[in-house]
């Protein structure tokens, strides 16, 4: 069974902070991170070998740097990794981007399952998992909580507005992954961290690809930001201060007036 | 990539400013790398006006027969009742004033089985059309048999704009037929607006405090989803039927490759319906722990209201996820929110912005909760909020 | 494939941390702490091939190992000391406690034993140390008697003791230096030999997670394929051979704790509010407390890195750059912890917050592993000799050097530098021809004033190089700043402390000697010098938010 996992490196958001007089974005020293949410749908991918000696190959489309996170998926045992880095991408928006993921996963060739992160928390949009499954012709599956394959079908968990599905599916499929309440990611030993140097990692470029130059980067992008600015303020309201305890007593006379309590 | 002037001063601004570090300075003038993604954050950071974005494309196609501004209405159905999702509505009255900018039609697209009953409360809401495909094979959402239906009608009646609701559902089916239509899509917008006969989606963009206007001037259908309690709804035209398109629409066989074996629902209570609770309390980082929780928990109990958390407090795994105040999280219009120890990115504060009253508790007098709260208090409410709870009881007589 | 590169490195140091994010919480240590409590479960959980396998580091590939270069280690030791020295300590002797077999042992004998480490995860311990021989090792009396049959030595027999040997009492294999008749020899002694007993875990001011005990041997009987390399008497050799590199961890270890002590309290400066704003934004706090420390922690991590790189083409020597980079990096640290209390307040002097245990544990980083003042011996005695050998040639060639420098990047600091070694150069012409080396006192000095040359020296060469170390937060810019700072108060320190020495046992005319040193030249460069602070206090409070 083949599996492809995407994956993206992120900046680790929880940690990103924002300037209180300039309203601008802090990311001196931040580091970055694999988006957990592809770094559970890796483990998924894992839980699948495990049982079924599935081959996994994790693909991803950034920087140079973004090698990192691919060192990373192949030290918890992926198996070959893929980077997709070219400056004819940059810009891209999701279309943009599943064009160019499907088009590599067209080049790796053989796969049973693709497995995604729901979104990545740098941009939030949730749309790059099933634009790939388009592009590529395959059935989606989207918000699984967990899935499990034999090789021969996909059964998922998949989560719906208030509550799930059990769904039972055939492969080919691109299924993406939301995380579970206070998941911990796993990290590599030091062993496997030191043998991931000898497993695989191509770099592809568009051309490698043989990706259609119209369909990446801005041109790729259907959409265009026209503009950034920053949110309107509301009336500043009454700022209080003071002792813990004063605090507390006008918190609570506030409530009073406000008729939240009797 | 980003375009850098001759005007360029070397002040190193957009290189702080710009949320992919796709920007450095060398030899005193900026230079941008693969990373950029033209999102134009650094054009407007830099203060004497050096960078720009490449002019978009050259073919400027004739649009102008795209017409008309679709809602995509989902059907709730949780085995105990039927109706329309009431984000559907809110999508509709947003529609109806976007539809009136346009001069065009507001039309709703109904999928599912059984749906007739519906189509009189979907017509007060503003719809002048309604497209309808009916039928037992569409009880049950599936992506591609709503796929094809979806395109199948844009493709017949090309609508200038279709909105979706943010949703499971809405977030499953949008984006595979923006890829299939080569349509721009823009996610979990918190404003929609017209300029230039064009749809103006607004959302925060890069996890920072800025907002985005995000527009597609070439492709059709403008898309975009939206989230429940984002916009009001309001019955525009009470007693009015629209007119019906019964579109009958086979579905494909790609359908049968995905299966519901079986559906559960979780029980709710009252008090964890957080997108309705009428007061709702949120931690954030400056909650720190389980035990600072506990304290929100504890006040929630005294008030009656429930308790949500920031994007930063459910990535530190103090909450789960479905308790996410904000953008991609739960928006809520509430009469009452407090805000714990959250710093207020627009992210967050695009969620609870519609509340009626807002307090926030931050040890930083600068940080940006306080921009949106009728009362702020400078204080840890790690030690406050406890204080706050003995005063309650005691004013309930406890 | 031995070597690992940048990301496998990266790759590691994140697992480190996220293994003590969700394994070795601030809680934990202050309790293991407050009952002097070794977290052993914790040791053998890093042991774990599966966990982490951090000791997998020191042993060589072909024995299942990793083949760590020494830059990996030493920047998991600089990780490891952030989490809490004693664990530090715990994993560090087992590094320590294994390098005589490296260094020493014929390949069955490191064949064995590496394995046995490796694959059994087997906690290790260095048996040096004794009640009358510390500093002075060569006053051991530990021995070893030969235990003869037939004419051939089929074995030895251990007695005497040793003190304060870190794992002493949970080892499970010890590395013990005896005087065997033909001189001093390591030897491999197992925990439960009849014989061997180990004492209780002393009650330390500092690192308390770290085991320290004495060990007794009672006549302890080892088979002589247990005396490493199988000749007595190259224990010295054997045990110097490694200094290099071994000071070179503890020196990471400084860094480590010092950076995590200051971290703590600049993120506490920048929510803490007094008189109308936080603390972090007082130049009077940052300059005196925090700023400064930061630059000798750049200083040190750029001279830790560079010896290291060198260390990996030569693999071995270096023992005076270590001392050099031990000595400075670890009373910095140790400065630095202090100074976190006192930036801290009353805060600071709790138990509740870390800063002052972490100011108890880096103490010991200035006493083992050679104590500071040893080291500033070793340091004098190591480039006195170069500076007779080359006829006081020696610092004035590379301050010639770093005046060329200066010529094409005339922002790292690289003429304070030169202005530093010149006058360090004449210092020490001084002394040969006073013959002013008698006094002691001045040797310890002249090595102190020796590492802070050469360190202003190396710092300036690498950011002109433009290298941004690995593991820094800074960015090129700013390093070069701290660099100009570095260089100006290094310059100033040599020449005013050189001066008071050679002034004070009378053996120059101050006016002549104050011209000598070019005090005048160096304090000319101090323009600027709080400004550069300033920049570097502004980018602290940009990167560490609170």
């Amino acid at each position: 069974m083949n599996i492809i996992v995407c994956i993206k490196q992120v900046p680790d958001t929880a940690q990103v902070q924002i300037d209180p007089k300039t309203g601008n974005l802090i990311r001196a020293g931040v580091p970055s991170i694999l988006n957990p949410y592809d770094h559970y749908a890796l483990e998924k991918a894992l839980a699948i070998k495990s049982r079924t000696g599935a081959k996994i190959t994790v693909l991803s489309m950034g920087p140079s740097q973004a090698v990192a996170v691919l060192r990373l998926a192949l030290a918890l045992g992926a198996d070959e990794g893929v980077l997709l880095s070219d400056r004819a991408f940059a810009g891209s928006d999701t279309w943009a981007t599943a064009y160019a993921l499907a088009t590599a996963v067209k080049k790796i060739g053989q796969y049973d399952l693709i497995l995604c992160g729901q979104m990545a928390i740098d941009g939030d949009t949730a749309q790059t998992g099933p634009e790939m499954a388009y592009h590529l012709g395959i059935s989606q599956l989207t918000f699984c909580e967990s899935v499990d394959s034999d090789g021969q079908r996909l059964m998922a968990k998949k989560l719906m507005e208030g509550g799930h599905q059990i769904i039972e599916a055939d492969l080919p499929i691109l299924a993406t992954m939301t995380m579970p309440a206070n998941y911990q990611p796993k990290y590599p030993s030091f062993l496997a961290a030191h043998q991931a140097q000898d497993k695989p990692i191509s770099i592809w470029t568009a051309a490698d690809i043989g990706a259609d130059l119209h369909k990446v980067g801005l041109e790729g992008s259907p959409t265009r930001v026209s503009r950034i600015f920053p949110p309107a303020g509301r009336e500043k309201g009454e700022m209080i201060s003071g002792s813990t305890e004063e605090m507390a007593a006008k918190f609570v006379e506030i409530l009073k007036k406000e008729s939240f309590i009797k | 990539m980003i375009q850098v002037s001759e005007k360029c001063v070397g002040c190193g601004k957009c290189v702080s400013t710009c949320p992919f570090g796709a920007l450095s300075l060398v030899n005193k003038k900026a230079v941008p790398n693969a990373s950029c993604t033209m999102c134009g954050a650094c054009v407007s950071a830099c203060p004497v006006k050096a960078l720009s974005l490449p002019a978009a494309g050259a073919a400027k196609k004739d649009l102008s027969a795209y017409k008309g501004v679709w809602v995509f209405i989902e059907i709730l159905d949780d085995g105990k009742t039927q109706k329309v999702r009431p984000v559907g509505f809110e999508l509709l009255t947003k529609g109806r004033e976007l539809a009136d900018q346009l001069g065009q039609e507001l039309c709703a697209v109904v999928i599912g089985q059984g749906i007739v009953k519906f189509l009189a409360e979907i017509s007060s809401y503003g719809a002048d059309k309604i497209y309808a495909v009916n039928g037992p094979a569409y009880r049950e959402y599936n992506t591609a048999a709503y796929t094809h239906a979806m395109s199948t009608l844009i493709q017949k009646y090309n609508p200038a704009a279709v909105l979706f609701p943010s949703t499971f559902i809405g977030r499953d089916l949008a984006p595979r037929l923006a890829a299939e239509l080569f349509a721009g899509l823009t996610a979990d917008c918190t404003n929609l607006s017209v300029a230039d006969g064009l749809v103006i989606s607004t959302r925060p963009a890069f996890g920072g405090n800025i907002l985005a206007d995000i527009k597609c001037p070439d492709f059709r259908p403008q898309m975009a989803t939206v989230r429940p309690n984002v916009f009001k709804k309001s019955v525009t035209r009470p007693g009015q039927m629209a007119k019906i398109i019964s579109e009958p629409i086979g579905v494909p066989a790609e359908a049968g490759k995905v299966r519901i074996l079986s559906k559960h629902f979780d029980e709710v209570t009252e008090l964890e319906k957080l997108d309705e609770a009428e007061i709702v309390i949120a931690g954030g980082r400056g909650m720190k722990d389980a035990a600072g929780f506990a304290v929100l928990d504890e006040l929630a109990t005294e008030l009656g209201g429930a308790v949500g958390a920031s994007r930063a407090a459910i990535d530190m795994g103090l909450q789960p996820k479905e308790k996410q105040i904000g953008q991609s999280g739960v928006t809520i219009a509430a009469k009452l929110y407090i805000a714990a120890g959250i710093s207020g990115a627009v992210q967050h504060t695009v969620g609870v912005e519609h509340s009626d009253v807002i307090i926030g508790i931050n040890k930083d007098a600068n940080a940006p909760i306080f921009n949106i709260c009728k009362y702020g208090f400078v204080g840890d409410a790690r030690t406050i909020l406890p204080k706050v709870v003995d005063g309650i009881k005691k004013a309930k007589g406890k | 494939m031995a070597k690992n590169d940048l990301t496998t490195r990266n790759l590691m140091l994140d697992s480190l941390k996220q293994y003590a994010k969700n394994r070795i919480s601030h809680e934990f240590i202050r309790q293991q702490d407050a009952k002097n409590e070794i977290p052993l479960d914790i040791l053998k959980e890093m042991y774990d091939h599966d966990v982490l396998g951090v000791h997998l580091l020191l042993i060589p590939e072909e024995y299942g190992g990793l083949s760590g270069q020494t830059t990996e280690i030493y920047r998991v030791c600089e990780q490891l000391a952030r989490i809490d020295l004693g664990i530090a300590t715990g994993v560090f002797a087992t590094f320590l406690g294994s390098d005589p077999i490296n260094v020493g042992g014929t390949p069955e004998q490191k064949a064995k034993w590496f394995k046995k480490i490796a694959q059994e995860n087997k906690l290790v311990a260095y048996g040096a140390t004794e009640a009358d021989a510390g500093s002075d090792l060569v006053s051991l009396r530990t021995r070893a008697d030969r235990v003869e049959k037939d004419g051939k030595i089929v074995g030895y027999k251990i007695t005497g003791s040793k003190m304060w040997i870190s794992n002493g009492g949970v080892a499970d294999i010890y590395t013990v230096l005896a005087l065997a008749p033909g001189g001093p020899s390591w030897f491999i002694v197992e925990k439960g030999t009849p014989g061997f007993t180990q004492d209780a875990h002393e009650d330390k001011h500092g690192i308390r997670l770290s085991n320290t005990a004495g060990l007794a041997f009672d006549e302890v009987y080892v088979p002589a394929e247990n005396l490493i390399g199988l000749e007595e008497g190259k224990g010295f050799l054997q045990a110097q051979a490694v200094f290099g590199y071994t000071r070179l961890m503890v020196a990471a270890f400084g860094l480590g704790g010092g950076e995590e002590a200051i971290e703590t309290a600049l993120h506490y400066a920048q929510q803490r509010v007094q008189a109308g704003g936080p603390l972090a934004q007082k130049q009077g706090f940052m300059l005196k407390l925090i700023t400064p420390h930061y630059v000798r922690f750049e200083a040190a991590r750029a001279y830790i890195d560079w010896v290291a790189k060198q260390l990996e083409i030569n693999n071995h020597g270096l023992a005076t750059e270590g001392a050099i980079a031990k000595l400075y990096a670890t009373e910095s640290g140790n400065k630095a912890a202090e100074d976190a209390i006192q930036a801290m307040g009353g805060f600071g002097y709790t138990k509740e917050f870390p800063v002052e245990k972490i100011k108890r544990d880096v103490k010991i980083t200035c006493i083992y592993e050679g104590t500071s003042e040893v080291l500033e011996m070793t340091i004098f005695r190591g480039r006195w000799q170069e500076h007779l050998k080359s006829r006081g040639q020696y610092y004035i060639k590379q301050a010639e050097e770093l005046e060329a420098l200066h010529a094409q990047h005339p922002d790292v600091g690289a003429d304070s530098a030169a202005l530093g070694l010149r006058a360090l150069a004449r210092i020490l012409e001084d002394c040969r021809m006073q013959k002013l080396t008698r006094h002691q006192y001045i040797t310890f000095m002249l090595g102190d004033l020796i590492s802070e040359a050469e360190i202003a020296a190396v710092f300036a060469k690498q950011c002109a190089a433009g290298i941004v170390t690995e593991g820094s937060r800074f960015d090129l810019g700013s390093l070069k700043t701290m660099s100009r700072v570095n260089a100006r108060l290094s310059a100033f320190k040599i020449a005013t402390e050189g001066m008071k020495l050679i002034l004070g046992v009378g053996a120059a005319p101050a006016q002549e000697l104050l011209q000598a040193v070019n005090l005048a030249a160096i304090n000319e460069k101090m323009v600027g010098l709080i400004e550069d602070e300033d920049a570097v206090s502004a980018k602290l409070r940009e990167i560490f938010k609170g």
